[in-house]
């Protein structure tokens, strides 16, 4: 249905993409992958008429098309749910479901009943319960999801394109997404689906293309590929040990490093008991909303907590503030990482030394010259991509803004890292990388605590796994017991299944 | 320069501009007032242009730093008012010197206090924040003086209003002391990079343990403080005191930091840029009266130079 031959989109400077064919057929889903800047979303916005190309044509519907803006794309029926949202948090769900498109009385005003009741009955197609008289912005960022894709259902959809739709899912959720995108395959509707999570695309996906360097590198059906494949295509070397090998042993024995006792949040943690080991990776596994983030905030004194005690190398940190756990050592690295991790109007070189200034000043002037130093050495150690400690921080990749963050936290703590989905938006290279510099740093003795939803990323970085259900601790998995099935049964199971 | 270090190396032809345009933008002025009047570049109105820029300058370094911190004072005319009727309250000789700086300074700390106050511990929006203290100072003024100021200012402060240290005036002398050491205070201290921190990411500054109320309460004590020198500083030139003071400086050190670079969003700029700005808006103040334009031009063109600005930056962000 629709067909790319030979495009080519050049930016100032940067060739995004260079002679790239790729074809969508209808009722297939057809995954689209590559490295951050593989040119995935230059590709998915020129068919979105969002960029036009340089060269190469596009034929759609049998015909030869030159879209020239989104709305021309979206009046032929194609559709893309972008990675950040655009929803109104002011307005309800209906009224965002429909806007532009409103229902109208006969008097030309807007029917609010007759726009309701469509909106509650393509709620009802995507399987999901939400009310649409809700406003937008409480909504968790799971059903916001779900109300951009309910935005292209109103319309006559042909070819849906969904970027990373699953990096703010949590496990139901995402098979509740892909029985929509089955159902959507088998009326016809061609997908184009991105994402970095390969395990997704192998259970989905009919073809896969793998983009690098904004060129094809390949296409193929995806019975006659594998994980490995893939992964070697898209950074164009293998990738041995992509996790690396876990600690030989943890010394229970010893005290932790991180104790929590007892923390508690209203609404959102219950009661939870848990020790880091020094030398060890302690993943924390559970659903999206499951408390993980937050017992990791009331840890680290961002979230005031109604009880418990935080305890680091068996010294109590009373009272539990952010500048207390680093003085005591641990740091934490935040899941939104340009949101509330970096500062984006400084430099790399201020940004590395944030969390350690104290180590800069004498009496109270900063010396520019020692945190310069300070942030080669982190460039080096961590292999930063950068111009280098003077350079801006907003235009870099994720992987080597994270790799920022870790220079900066490893500065300054060296007790325990709190580590909130370190991957997230990271390429597949870029992980490799990351995994790497967490596993030396347990190495070294540092006890890590890692929130991630990626199951595969936790059963291949952990040590131990902790699980989190509803706000409690729902068990602890060590050595052949951390798999998959195990971690998922006790994130989601029911309370009347555990009875 | 200072905004260099601290917002990343300029890369390519654009970003320089972007950081340096505004002295360029200065220096052209200069030089093109020159030609058009050259009266505009002989030393005496130099020199009393300086003088003008002394209290604006010193204001709008306060300004910078809230600012900075993501906020906005619309007290500094009303403190700069306040400090000045404070000259004639006392005796009229140097005796009271002490005291009415004392008092002064004794204001302004409050003021800033309960302007940072309101911002950090009650959420209040800078703008009405300090709109309110600002207010609520002039009733204080008008109540202090029953309305109309009286009395003599000690000589004292007229010697640093209006005079001259071998050719150099002291206000000058005063505001680029204040400028090196708060530009030194931005640029190099710790407090300095907390605030840059905070203004630019608050939550980020949190974690990694900044005490961001602490931050930004002494970024207002530190406007609230240099605009009371800076009414202090106008009165001794003005040599008598009315209760309007600096009347409108809290606009023009608004847009003098705006002009030189100081973003409202927060956590950009710089003390250079802020006190280049005032430079501008000082001479194109000067050069319009000099040409023999009507006042009322110096108005039309401080909004035509803020557009200007706006879009310049705005441009510039979005490269």
């Amino acid at each position: 249905m629709l067909a790319l031959t030979g495009i080519e989109k050049s930016f100032p400077g940067v060739k995004a993409l260079s002679n790239v064919d790729f074809e969508v057929r209808a009722g297939e889903v057809h995954a689209l992958v590559g490295e951050n800047g593989a040119g995935k979303s230059t590709l998915t916005k020129i068919i979105g008429g969002a960029y036009t190309p340089d060269g190469g044509t596009i034929t759609y519907d049998g015909t030869a098309r030159r879209w020239n803006d989104p709305a021309a794309a979206k009046a032929a029926g194609i559709h893309i749910i972008y990675q950040e949202f655009v929803l109104f948090p002011h307005l309800s769900v209906a009224e965002n479901i429909f806007k532009g498109y409103e229902k109208k009385t006969a008097f030309g005003l807007i029917d609010h009943r007759a726009t309701r009741r469509a909106a509650q009955e393509v709620i009802a197609r995507l399987g999901v319960r939400i009310d649409v008289d809700e406003r937008a912005g409480v909504l968790s960022v799971a059903d916001q999801q779900m109300v951009e894709i309910a935005k292209a259902l109103i319309h006559d959809v042909k070819l849906l394109i969904l970027d990373e739709p699953t990096a703010v899912l949590s496990e139901p959720e995402v098979e509740l997404l892909f029985d929509l995108v089955r159902t959507l395959r088998a009326e016809g509707v061609g997908v184009i689906y991105i994402s970095h999570r390969l395990d997704e695309i192998f259970e989905l996906c009919d073809r896969v293309t793998v983009l690098k360097d904004g060129q094809h590198v390949a296409t193929r059906p995806i019975g006659e590929t594998d994980h490995d494949e893939l992964v070697s295509l898209m950074v164009g070397r293998e990738i041995e040990n992509y996790f690396p090998p876990n600690a030989e042993a943890v010394d229970m024995a010893v005290p932790p490093v991180l104790h929590l006792r007892n923390i508690s949040v209203p609404d959102r943690v219950r009661n939870v008991t848990l020790s880091v080991q020094p030398g060890e990776i302690l993943g924390l596994a559970g659903l999206i909303g499951a408390g993980r983030t937050e017992l990791a905030h009331a840890a680290f004194g961002v979230l005031d907590h109604d009880g418990g005690e935080v305890f680091v190398h068996g010294q109590k940190v009373d009272p539990v503030s952010p500048g207390a756990m680093i003085k005591a050592g641990v740091g934490y690295v935040t899941e939104d990482r340009k949101g509330q991790g970096l500062f984006m109007n400084l430099d790399v070189a201020r940004n590395v030394t944030g969390a350690s200034l104290g180590e800069f000043v004498s009496g109270w002037m900063i010396s520019g010259r020692q945190e310069i130093k300070a942030a080669k050495t982190e460039i080096d150690n961590f292999a930063i991509r950068c111009r280098g400690p003077l350079g801006d921080v907003d235009k870099l990749s994720g992987g080597n803004q994270q790799k920022i963050i870790f220079g900066r936290w490893t500065r300054a703590c060296h007790a325990a890292l709190v580590l909130d989905e370190p991957t997230r938006g990271v390429d597949v290279g870029a992980k490799a990388e990351i995994y790497k510099i967490m596993r030396n740093l347990a190495n070294e003795g540092i006890g890590i605590l890692m929130i991630s939803s990626e199951l595969q990323e936790v059963v291949g970085m952990s040590d131990r796994v902790a699980v989190m259900r509803e706000g409690r601790l729902s068990g602890l998995l060590e050595g052949p017991d951390i798999t998959e099935e195990n971690i998922m049964h006790l994130a989601a199971q029911t309370d009347r299944e555990a009875a | 320069m200072s905004g260099a270090t601290q917002t990343g190396a300029p890369a390519f032809g654009g970003e320089f501009f972007a950081r340096y345009g505004i002295f360029l933008f200065l220096a052209l002025l200069i030089a093109g007032g020159g030609l058009i009047s050259p009266s505009f570049v002989s030393s005496g109105n130099i020199n009393n242009m300086l003088v003008q820029l002394a209290p604006l300058g010193i204001v709008v370094i306060g300004q910078a730093f809230v600012i900075i911190s993501r906020g906005l004072d619309l007290s500094v005319a009303s403190v700069m008012a306040t400090a000045a009727v404070m000259t004639s309250l006392y005796t009229s000789d140097n005796s009271s010197a002490p005291l009415i700086v004392a008092s002064a300074l004794a204001m302004a700390l409050g003021t800033g206090l309960v302007n940072g106050l309101l911002v950090t511990k009650r959420n209040v929006s800078p703008f009405l924040a300090t709109l309110a203290t600002a207010i609520m100072l002039q009733g204080i003024r008008f109540w202090m003086t029953s309305g109309a100021p009286s009395g003599n200012i000690p000589p004292l402060f007229k010697q640093i209003g209006a005079g001259n240290l071998g050719g150099v005036p002291i206000s000058l002398v005063i505001f680029l002391v204040i400028a090196v050491v708060f530009w030194v205070v931005l640029h190099r201290s710790a407090y300095g990079r907390a605030l840059y921190i905070v203004g630019g990411n608050p939550i980020a500054g949190r974690l990694v343990g900044l005490s961001s109320d602490r931050v930004i309460i002494i970024a207002y004590v530190i406007s609230s403080t240099l605009a009371a020198t800076a009414g202090l500083i106008l009165a001794g030139f003005a040599g008598v005191v009315d209760n309007f003071v600096g009347r409108g400086f809290e606009l023009d050190s608004i847009v003098a930091a705006v002009i030189g670079g100081v973003a409202l969003s927060g956590g950009r700029g710089g003390i250079a840029g802020a006190v280049v700005g005032a430079a501008i808006l000082i001479a194109i103040f000067n050069l319009v009266l000099l040409i023999g334009a009507p006042v009322q031009f110096q108005i039309i063109i401080k909004g035509a130079v803020i557009v200007l600005a706006a879009a310049f930056y705005i441009k510039k962000s979005k490269s």
